[in-house]
């Protein structure tokens, strides 16, 4: 047997059994080494998600159920929501501190800050550069708190203690007019981004070029962040970000059509390169006659079918809820899928974010039908996303 | 003392580096990923320490049956033991019963990281979904438990263990 062994090692040109194992282990080994760096590759992609997917689904699991939201909506005014609010941890810290909608954006916006936190390295630029959304609502609300002459205190109320200007916050403040605002903001990247629409305010006095100078600024970039997708992680980030996008551009067009805005109106507040509504695209719906060449302009993509339902409403109350709310539907149901297309991925960061802003959208819903008067508790859930 | 190591032994002692090396490969990766898990779980809630230190411990078990027959090998193959030698033919069945535990335990640790990840983090969600995860988790045991046993019935049937 042993004889028979080594005369076949010999044959194959081994000068003996021991050369003849060192080869097969060799090639046993390469063999081993290919099928473990196959095998371990794709599981090491997983990795870096694992401990912001844990943290990301025990929130997910504290986001208010439809049970809980009916119970918040049955309260009898602003304060029983106070008092459920302070049952939640999440949300308690700030109720105290902070009027209810300015505790609601802030706890938003920590959780925003959590996120661009604990988020892998290829997905951290995008979520970081998200953070300026508090930036601009912070500017926002002080160029709007200035316009309406509001006090330091008042305009307080509506600042969220988040974002990168948080140092340059007081000197915004304590500014008196929109111009020396504007002025405090030297030294930051935003005047800049206000270059064109600082001399339309001088001249008309109208706050909108500015806010929309700023919304513009912030999507844009935040499409140009994602748009070079290492992986794919990143490109279902670049795909919510662009439906968010797209969603936006729509309702844009459809409130303008219905107002019988001109392209020439609209067009300085496109985003001009949508995700799936490309520039060509955009041009064609904003040179539409009215809403329903809009909606028919959007035939082939993604929008039609639930715009073309939103349609029907609309012919019958002549009100945009049900394109907004077919939009927003879009946009949540696009991270659902994504949340469980990509499970060991970005998938639950997408998911969780979608869902918290939807809760925080739903809450100041409440908020304003209890502070309100004439909302019905069923029209309160109407409303409700 | 080197020298006295037949080549049946060597190759015995490779087996046993392969086993202990790849079980402890896969365990170790499948342990990260639930550690990783777990540790962002109790981040959001410190009452899941327990829960996640069991679906952490459950890749474990990989790295234990690959050291298992790791020793096996190294008592029964002479490294341990220098009254004992085995033949060359026995040599290389000892690399096949550690390729076995050793491959079987790398796929099995890390698929069974990965479900005890995404069950830790199904139960910080859902805390209902404990036993349901353990039970998921349990699942990508038994590509391990077969490598296991098929090293050890390599180790009896190729004049390893018994002779």
């Amino acid at each position: 047997m042993v004889e028979d062994i080594a005369t076949i090692v010999t044959s194959l040109g081994f000068p003996s059994v021991e050369a003849f194992i060192g080869a097969m282990f060799l090639v046993l080994a390469v063999v081993a080494v290919v099928v473990v760096v196959s095998t371990i590759k794709p599981v090491l992609n997983m990795f870096p998600y694992t401990y912001p997917n844990a943290r990301v689904r025990a929130r997910t699991g504290r986001l208010f159920t439809e049970k809980e939201f009916s119970e918040i909506v049955e309260s009898q005014n602003i304060e029983e929501v106070k008092n459920y609010l302070r049952s939640v941890p999440d949300y308690a810290k700030y109720i105290d501190l902070y009027p209810l909608e300015k505790a609601l954006d802030t706890q938003l916006a920590e959780t925003y800050d959590l996120i661009a936190r604990i988020t892998p390295d290829n997905s951290k630029d995008v979520f970081k550069f998200l953070l300026k959304k508090w930036d601009i609502k912070n500017i926002k609300s002080i160029i709007i708190a200035k316009k309406a002459n509001l006090s330091t205190e008042e305009t307080l109320n509506w600042i969220v203690p988040f974002g990168g200007l948080t140092d340059k916050l007081d000197s915004l403040i304590e500014a008196d007019t929109v111009t020396d605002v504007l002025n405090a903001l030297e030294g930051t990247e935003y005047p800049k981004i206000l270059e064109d629409a600082i001399p339309i305010y001088n001249e008309t006095g109208l706050l909108l070029p500015l806010e929309a100078s700023l919304d513009q600024y912030l999507l844009k970039n935040l499409l140009r962040a994602s748009a070079t997708p290492e992986d794919d992680n990143t490109s279902l980030l670049h795909n919510y970000i662009g439906t968010m996008i797209d969603a936006a551009n729509i309702k844009v067009i459809i409130r303008a059509k219905a107002d019988n805005l001109k392209y020439e109106d609209i067009e300085a507040y496109m985003i001009s390169d949508g995700y799936q509504i490309r520039e060509w695209k955009l041009k064609e719906l904003m040179e539409a006659e009215d809403v329903a060449g809009v909606v028919n302009g959007l035939e082939g993509t993604d929008y039609a079918p639930m715009l073309s339902d939103a349609m029907t409403d609309y012919t019958e109350t002549n009100s945009m809820a049900s394109f907004e709310n077919a939009l927003d539907s879009h946009v949540s149901k696009t991270a659902k899928t994504i949340s469980l297309k990509n499970q060991f991925g970005i998938g639950p960061i997408i998911g969780f974010l979608n869902r918290k802003e939807n809760e925080v959208k739903n809450l100041k819903i409440i908020a304003r039908g209890k502070r309100e008067e004439g909302f019905s508790t069923s029209m309160i859930k109407e409303m409700l996303i | 003392m080197a020298g006295e190591i037949v080549l049946g032994t060597a190759l015995a002692a490779i087996g046993a580096g392969v086993a202990v090396g790849m079980a402890g490969l896969g365990s170790g990766i499948g342990q990260g990923i639930a550690a990783a898990g777990s540790v962002g779980a109790v981040a959001e809630d410190p009452d899941m320490f327990a829960r996640g230190i069991i679906f952490t411990a459950l890749p474990e078990t990989q790295a234990i049956y690959g050291f298992l027959i790791a020793i096996l090998l190294l008592v029964f193959s002479g490294i341990m033991n220098p009254g004992v030698t085995i033949s060359v033919a026995s040599g290389i069945v000892a690399i096949g019963a550690g390729a076995a535990v050793g491959f079987a335990g790398l796929g099995s640790g890390m698929g069974q990281g990965i479900t005890a990840s995404s069950s830790v983090g199904a139960v910080v969600e859902e805390p209902d979904m404990f036993a349901r995860g353990i039970i998921f988790t349990a699942l990508s045991e038994t590509q391990a438990i077969y490598g296991f046993l098929i090293a050890i019935l390599l180790m009896v049937f190729g004049g390893i263990l018994g002779t």
